[in-house]
């Protein structure tokens, strides 16, 4: 019964939230413009973001696991200043054990030097991922707002 | 004398950089200051029509860099405005044929005698572009209200302030559409301000008399009842360091705002 309730709750509230936020040409226009702007003033480009992107899948894998296909790496604007958003569908949070054990193997790779050893940690990691996905957490989304940009900052 | 050159540019073509500086010089002139406008877009020369001076053109540009003429010689006069003069931009060379140095020495010789040089530069941001700024310390950046013209002027704000010379750029929106604003289907005045994050030196409405005034060859200047020719005399005004408001567009132009005007303008509160 409660359930029903807050269905419909949501419903009527989406409702008058979504007609609220629909966007007009105009914001469409200033926020469109604010994204490309970022772009065209920091010279950084989508070969640049994609590097970023990958090396922050690699460093962040050590924690979480996520679905690293839906990953999104997106500037955005707040008041005067221009955010970095990644957004990560979460899977699953890996316990400490788990990168504990993540850490030593990636030293012991370090010492060793051994190229296979990554491949075989690579496969058995995909592995892991298709059973996590019955996790019940994996909705789960963190944003974080990696760093802070200056808009201003015109100079090149 | 030493006058200011001020280079007049926006990136984008068809923003009304030509339009802009016909209107500019021809106010400047009108107010009594002495008026030099270059046409700096080589090949493709327009300022000449605008002013309606295109049968009086002998000399252009590069006659006096490749010393055909002297530099006196190829300033063509105003038709009505013995204060305002051309020096046109040669139609069958292209930008390579002079060079920014040939351009900063034209501007060091004008500024003597006159108390304004309006360049008026071509669109894009390559040589054309590099050869206009080249004598300016100020610049203005003409812009529309529609992101392709918002970009590229944000693009030029980023070449001028890289640029030593250039003391002070101002931003003046051109072809803005009231009405459009209202309904929250274009981009307003302020959003553009603060995109850009530069300071206004005009705003221009959207106006049909600049198609008839560009036919006849004639600056919206000169008619005295056109809403944008009283915007751009008030640009003018500004950039001779008066501090002028700036009009209000969003009257409506129906009967009733007429009859306003008509009686406001008996009492004397109409500018």
């Amino acid at each position: 019964m409660r359930d029903i309730f807050q269905d419909l709750f949501n419903k009527v509230f989406g409702f008058f939230r979504q007609a609220e936020k629909e966007e007009n040409a105009k914001e469409t226009a200033v926020n469109r413009l604010r994204v490309v702007l970022m772009q065209d003033r920091t010279n950084l480009t989508p070969e640049l973001l994609e590097k970023m992107r990958g090396e922050l899948i690699e460093l962040l894998s050590k924690y979480v696991e996520m679905d690293k296909d839906a990953l999104e790496l997106n500037f955005e604007q707040e008041g005067n200043q221009m955010a970095l958003m990644l957004s990560i569908p979460v899977l699953r949070a890996k316990d400490e054990d788990e990168i504990e054990a993540e850490e030593s193997e990636n030293s012991e790779e370090a010492d060793e030097n051994a190229e296979e050893e990554i491949s075989d940690a690579e496969k058995s990691e995909d592995s892991e991922n298709a059973e996590s996905t019955d996790e019940e957490n994996q909705d789960e989304q963190y944003e974080s707002e990696e760093s802070n940009t200056n808009s201003k900052d015109k100079s090149k | 004398m030493s006058g200011r050159v001020i280079v007049i540019t926006s990136g984008k073509g068809g923003v009304g950089k030509t339009t802009t500086s016909a209107n500019i010089g021809t106010a400047l002139a009108r107010a009594g200051k002495k008026v030099v406008l270059i046409d700096t877009d080589l090949g493709l020369r327009n300022l000449d029509l605008l002013l309606g001076l295109e049968n009086r053109i002998v000399y252009t540009i590069v006659d006096v860099v490749e010393e055909r003429c002297k530099l006196r010689q190829a300033l063509v006069k105003d038709k009505k405005n013995p204060n305002l003069c051309l020096l046109a931009a040669a139609q069958t060379r292209d930008k390579s044929a002079i060079t920014q140095e040939q351009l900063k020495d034209i501007c060091e010789e004008l500024k003597k005698d006159y108390d304004f040089i309006l360049v008026d530069c071509p669109a894009g941001i390559e040589q054309g572009f590099q050869n206009a700024i080249a004598g300016a310390t100020e610049a203005i950046v003409v812009t529309t209200p529609e992101m392709s013209a918002v970009r590229d002027a944000d693009r030029i704000i980023g070449l001028l302030e890289a640029k030593e010379e250039i003391q002070s750029y101002k931003l003046l929106l051109n072809r803005v559409r009231p009405n459009l604003i209202k309904s929250n289907d274009m981009m307003s005045v302020e959003d553009v301000v603060e995109i850009l994050s530069a300071d206004l030196v005009g705003i221009i409405p959207e106006d049909t008399g600049i198609i008839t005034s560009t036919n006849k060859g004639d600056p919206i200047v000169n008619d005295d009842s056109s809403l944008a020719g009283k915007a751009y005399n008030n640009v003018a005004r500004r950039i001779m360091g008066e501090d002028v408001p700036f009009l209000n567009l969003e009257e409506s132009r129906g009967v009733l705002s007429k009859v306003k005007k008509f009686f406001s303008g008996l009492i004397g509160k109409e500018k």
